[in-house]
């Protein structure tokens, strides 16, 4: 990626970082800043994304490649009739980073877990918008992104969704035996479509159901 | 037939996609495509006989992606059965057809990231391979395919699988992305030096692109290798329609492209993702009458690391020689102490410094080196995107590091005598690498340079029996001090100059051996640096932070026209007044590293910031630095503070309530993390001094206490754990770190053997806690001694309550809160 090139969201990084108002002082912002150049060189994000038929019976989510059964998942899907199974990674480079810097310098390794992680959130609003505003045209409305993990969506689904999305020859992201996904700045989500639209879209933390979230809005 | 002297002769045709064409006939979305072949067999057959009536020549058997991992006793098919069964539907097809056809063994990636970045052992790795390249070789397999890799480490464990468990033609193809890199950042001339070290016998790319998009990486993959290409590209790129996957070009476009592709020299086409026997029997139309372009040998000299490559011979090559314990009693102690921190910073400083390769000598008397050699290897290579040269005389260090390397390394060293050549050409033959030849042999170090290149001579031949090309060695004209020797220096750069006109091979030295009892080593050192590249020098080991060094370097390439218009000379020199001794400019690397690049150095902030005493309680030059996290600042204060106070009033009048104040602080919530550990490295940079000191005048500084920190098993992230490292370690106490996935039983037995009080545990995922409770489990029933912290992301006090540990830390402070409470 071109270095300059990305919109950085730095109230996000700083929200990662714990930061509850105080003074930034200058050599915190800086050392922002010179993390965000180096992710600009190291990232390289990239996103894999199809289209499966989604039906629901007995509370029975069934997309075809992932069944599974999850409440808040469900009332995501609501009125859908298909997903948009999607996956996300900013690519190995940055996880050789976020190593080399926890073993030699843990304050540039923090900022760069937060802003990897801020940037990775952008990388994959920018998609989400290209692909509402792709469906849109075709008559459909997309739902906020749904991730294995967040509120009774069980992380166990991965298990199904990688491999059926081909991510690791498509996007280099694999599955360890305890689910994570390394690279580790990536992301999985289920996008809903539906032929109705919704105003109320409720995304990030406040889908979540755990309310004592250290990071939580 | 033999596929090998087909290849050698005329274009050859591999088939193309099997997975859709599965889909098509009903293999369910989620299915593993390998079940059909025990499940559908005539469907699998009728697919790789259209392949084969469409012309191809190879057929790939139904296998990507089948693996012990997938097959296994908890499945509905075994391993045994999927594989052999596969190997049976392509030789019935061969046969059916009543072509002369070849059987590929298709082997695929595993799906799972090699450690240390991922959870699965090298070792274990090749065991998957292995198990599979067995069965395919019993049943009749002609070659064996290694395809779609997008990971060199993960790559090189398939092809040493291939070639342990089999004596076939092994063919290994990547998938590059659309700007020419492997996914894990590798390029086309990294992965070819890995491969051709391997001793591959055809290379090439396959998938993630179409042909168009794969010309111009099909060109870098041409001017570098020396043996057979082969291009499977997808049908082009994708696109997602009604739900289906199609793609951009047809049958027709496909197949004119291919041609092109042949023309530029590509030796074995065909198709991957999307391509149908349509695809191949138009390319075989268009191309079967083609004259093949003659392959021919690049004679390149080459090392590899995951990312990148470096050629010796073009411009002179600098190896930084610091990774090495000799002389060097704090590096022995960080060796002994498994203190990787110490080695890895010799590394990134000396990549920030302009080295282009690392050697890497881990040789102690009283250490396993065999051991250490594969745990320093290992992180250097997660954290440096340098090659590596691995130094050791102990064959068996040698072979592990080799294995475990993730490139192709250069190796330090062979010798002229018998002995020696016998022991390291083979593992060169069979790894890879470029190995660094000395000119000596049974008789010692000839005296004449005629000695020493007759030593080359047999160097050179002896390697040729093995099979390993003249391009593969470095010879080193050796260096004896000229305090000792007068006529040293002259007879190797006549050395130098012999090997580089009459046996036109390449040259290293190590050029700091030269001064040795001489005063003010440097001049010598710097004077004869230039000498030798003028004669031909074509890689250096050298003191990359000595600037002297280093002025020699750039100069000559500036003056030899290696550095067109003398564009790195200016970066590194431009702005700086004099070329005078004493310079405290530093010189940072024109070029090294891939995106990982410098940037170690922190305290921005000028120097009167950490003056300002008294806004922050804390009423001195140094406390204001720890304060402020102005690390430059806190060292120089510090050194000066030691020419008049002593060290433990130090640390106790000025640096603890530095560091108490800042963790008030950040409790109070008024600083926030970055600025904890800002102060926290701060203090660590002036702490490094006062220990250098203490040690110096035999003093030793008390430890409160020892505590083990560890990431659970399952979780690879470590990042908080390191966090509470940091700040322990600045509050004096002696950080046991075992790292990240640590199984339960390790933690154990450390707690046990060294008597440990206080465990802090870390987890991420919800899905390791439950070996941090197991972990507990066993703390308690075999040292119930033992105090445990527990933190991470997605611990509550619930968690920890439930899993009976003794404090949750909700954050970093509170773990040293605990540890004031435990050892106070």
């Amino acid at each position: 990626m071109d270095t300059g090139a990305f919109k950085w969201n730095e109230r996000e990084i700083l929200r990662y970082l714990g930061h509850r108002g105080q003074e930034v002082p200058e050599n915190v912002e800086a050392l922002i800043a010179e993390t965000e150049r180096e992710l600009e060189r190291a990232a390289v994000p990239k996103a894999y994304w199809r289209e499966y038929p989604l039906t629901v019976q007995d509370g029975v989510l069934d997309m075809d490649c992932l069944k599974t059964t999850s409440r808040s998942l469900e009332r995501n899907l609501k009125d859908c009739e298909k997903v948009i199974l999607f996956g996300a990674t900013l690519g190995s480079q940055v996880d050789v980073l976020l190593h080399r810097y926890s073993v030699l310098q843990m304050s540039k390794a923090v900022v760069m877990q937060a802003a990897s992680v801020a940037m990775l959130e952008t990388f994959c609003d920018e998609k989400n918008e290209a692909l509402k505003a792709f469906y849109k045209e075709l008559g459909w409305y997309l739902r906020p992104r749904f991730s294995p993990g967040y509120g009774d969506f069980p992380l166990e689904c991965q298990r199904q969704l990688v491999p059926a999305l081909e991510l690791g020859k498509r996007i280099g992201v694999t599955l360890t035996d305890s689910l994570l996904m390394m690279p580790s700045k990536s992301v999985t989500a289920v996008i809903g479509a539906s032929r109705l639209p919704r105003n109320c879209s409720v995304q990030g933390c406040e889908v979540c159901g755990k309310k004592d979230c250290l990071y939580r809005r | 037939m033999n596929i090998l002297q087909e290849i050698q002769n005329r274009i050859v045709f591999f088939d193309g996609g099997m997975g859709s064409l599965l889909q098509e006939q009903g293999l369910k979305p989620g299915e593993f495509p390998g079940n059909w072949n025990v499940s559908h067999p005539e469907v699998v057959v009728q697919i790789h006989r259209n392949y084969l009536e469409a012309g191809a020549d190879i057929v790939k058997t139904n296998t990507f992606g089948v693996d012990a991992l997938k097959y296994n006793e908890h499945t509905e098919y075994q391993l045994e059965q999927v594989v052999s069964a596969a190997v049976r539907n392509a030789k019935e097809a061969v046969r059916l057809s009543g072509k002369q056809a070849f059987v590929a063994l298709d082997i695929g990636p595993t799906g799972k990231l090699l450690k240390p970045m991922g959870d699965l052992a090298f070792e274990d790795a090749c065991e998957l391979f292995g198990q599979v390249v067995e069965i395919g070789t019993r049943e009749g397999a002609d070659l064996i395919l290694i395809e779609t890799m997008s990971d060199s480490y993960e790559t090189k464990a398939a092809v040493l699988a291939a070639k342990e468990h089999s004596g076939l033609p092994v063919f290994v193809t990547v998938t590059f992305d659309e700007r020419g890199k492997l996914l894990t950042g590798g390029n086309p001339a990294s992965i070819v030096a890995m491969l051709e070290g391997l001793r591959v016998d055809a290379l090439g790319m396959n998938c993630g692109l179409g042909p168009v998009q794969m010309k111009g990486i099909l060109k870098e993959v041409l001017r570098v290798s020396s043996v057979p290409v082969i291009v499977n590209p997808n049908a082009g790129l994708p696109r997602s329609e009604q739900g289906r996957t199609v793609y951009d070009i047809d049958a027709d476009t496909f197949a004119q492209v291919m041609a092109e592709i042949t023309a530029m020299g590509a030796r074995v086409v065909g198709g991957c993702c999307g391509t149908t026997p349509e695809h191949i029997k138009k390319t075989v139309e268009l191309c079967r009458d083609m004259t093949p372009v003659p392959i021919e040998p690049k004679h390149r000299a080459v090392v590899s690391s995951f990312a990148q490559a470096v050629e010796i011979g073009v411009s002179p090559v600098l190896i930084g020689e610091r990774i090495n314990p000799t002389g060097k009693s704090k590096f022995k102690q960080a060796l002994r102490d498994h203190n990787l921190e110490y080695i890895l910073r010799e590394g990134v400083n000396q990549q920030d410094h302009g080295a282009h390769i690392l050697d890497v000598n881990v040789g102690l008397p009283e250490i396993d080196e065999p051991a250490m050699m594969v745990e320093v290897v290992q992180e250097l290579q997660s954290i440096i995107d340098l090659p590596l040269q691995l130094d050791t005389s102990d064959a068996k260090a040698m072979e592990a590091a080799m294995r475990i390397y993730n490139g192709k390394p250069l190796i330090n060293s062979v010798n002229g005598k018998a002995e020696s050549m016998h022991q390291i050409f083979p593992l060169v033959k069979k790894y890879g690498g470029v190995v660094v030849a000395l000119a000596l042999d049974e008789s010692g170090i000839p005296e004449t340079a005629e000695g020493r290149i007759e030593v080359a001579k047999k160097l050179y031949r002896t390697a040729a029996e093995y099979g390993i090309a003249p391009e593969d060695l470095l010879i080193d004209a050796l260096c004896l001090t000229v305090s000792s020797d007068s006529q040293g220096a002259i007879t190797t750069l006549e050395t130098l100059r012999r090997v580089r006109d009459e046996l036109h091979g390449k040259t290293i030295l190590g050029v700091s051996n030269i001064s040795f009892g001489l005063p003010l080593r440097e001049n010598i050192n710097a004077a004869f640096f230039t000498m030798a590249m003028q004669s031909g020098l074509s890689a250096a080991i050298i003191n990359p932070n000595s600037e002297a060094m280093m002025r020699s370097y750039y100069s000559f390439r500036a003056l030899m026209n290696l550095d067109p218009q003398c564009g790195d000379y200016i970066q590194v020199y431009g702005g700086q007044t004099s070329a005078g001794s004493g310079q405290s400019a530093v010189v940072r690397g024109v070029g090294a590293g891939v995106g990982l690049g410098a940037g170690a150095g922190s305290g921005a902030g000028s120097a009167g910031d950490a003056g300002s005493a008294g806004m922050t309680g804390v009423n001195s030059v140094l406390g204001n630095s720890i304060v402020k996290g102005l690390k430059e600042q806190a060292a120089a204060s510090v050194r000066e503070l030691l020419e008049t106070k002593d060290a433990l009033a130090i640390i106790n009048e000025e640096m603890i309530p530095a560091l108490d104040y800042v963790g008030q602080g950040f409790e109070k919530g008024t600083l926030f993390l970055p600025q904890l550990l800002m102060s926290a490295e701060a203090a660590k940079a002036a702490f490094e001094i006062i220990k250098d000191k203490m040690a110096a005048s035999g003093q030793k500084q008390e430890k409160k206490g020892t505590i083990i920190l560890a990431t659970v098993k399952g979780d690879i992230h470590d990042i908080g754990k390191n966090i509470v490292k940091v700040l322990l370690e600045n509050y004096s106490y002696d950080v046991i770190d075992l790292g990240r996935d640590v199984p339960p039983e390790r933690i154990v037995e450390v707690a046990v053997e060294r008597q440990v009080k206080l465990v802090g545990l870390s987890a991420l995922m919800t899905t390791t806690v439950p070996s941090m409770e197991e972990t507990i489990k066993g703390l308690r029933e075999r040292a119930p001694w033992a105090k445990v912290m527990v933190g991470g992301a997605v611990l509550t006090q619930e968690y920890a309550d439930t899993m009976g540990a003794d404090r949750y830390c909700r954050d970093a402070m509170s773990s040293v809160g605990y540890a004031e409470i435990v050892f106070g």
